[in-house]
């Protein structure tokens, strides 16, 4: 895996998450995987469906101590 | 599949300007192109002073602490976000004419127009929602 960046959005609510990883996909390269820890429980549907929408694909998610780690790479 | 998302904001509360800043960012985030129609009071949501203090609805202020603690921005930072992401404002003429409202009252970059200028937008919006 291509971990390129990491994007720390723990404490933030909804629709912050999101809106930051969007912002810090733009910023990497097609196939490379940008890393985003967060601990919005909204988050598990919200990445889930958000990467559809932009046709990035989620190569593994993971849950320790309530912090979500996704790890997304760019499409 | 639409890949338009249209928004009509026509109340003044901080609980709408949550509820349609939240979808428009999120929208305007999952690759959407988003366009948010102001009318009425839903003016108070771009005018640059009144976004500053929206009310909290009538017997709700208790939640004022619920807000604080769960970390959500801040209606300003939402606009400013929700610009940077692409979302298009428009301020409804007829409104902005009856309650004496000029476009430098409102943040900067928003468009004016009347409703066929919004429904030629939501023609092929899907969804279209209202607020």
């Amino acid at each position: 895996m291509n971990i390129i960046k990491t994007l720390d959005v723990k404490g933030l609510a909804c629709p912050m998450p999101i809106v930051k990883t969007k912002k810090a996909i733009d910023t990497i390269a097609s196939g490379e995987v940008l890393e985003v820890l967060v601990t919005d429980k909204g988050a598990l549907n919200d990445f889930t469906a958000w990467a559809k929408s932009g046709g990035h694909n989620i190569v593994e998610q993971k849950e320790d101590a309530g912090v979500l780690s996704f790890f997304i790479e760019k499409a | 599949m639409s890949n338009k998302v249209a928004i009509i904001a026509s109340n003044g509360s901080l609980f709408d300007a949550y509820k349609v800043f939240n979808i428009a960012t999120a929208a305007a985030a999952s690759e959407k192109e988003v366009t948010i129609f102001f009318t009425f009071e839903g003016l108070n949501l771009i005018h640059k002073q009144a976004m500053q203090a929206l009310s909290m609805p009538e017997g709700k202020e208790f939640m004022a602490e619920g807000f604080a603690k769960a970390n959500v921005p801040t209606i300003p930072q939402l606009v400013e976000m929700a610009q940077e992401l692409g979302v298009k404002f428009i301020g409804c003429q007829m409104t902005m004419d009856v309650m004496g409202l000029k476009i430098v009252d409102f943040v900067e970059g928003i468009e004016v127009g009347g409703a066929v200028t919004f429904l030629e937008f939501a023609k092929d919006a899907s969804p279209t929602l209202t607020f």
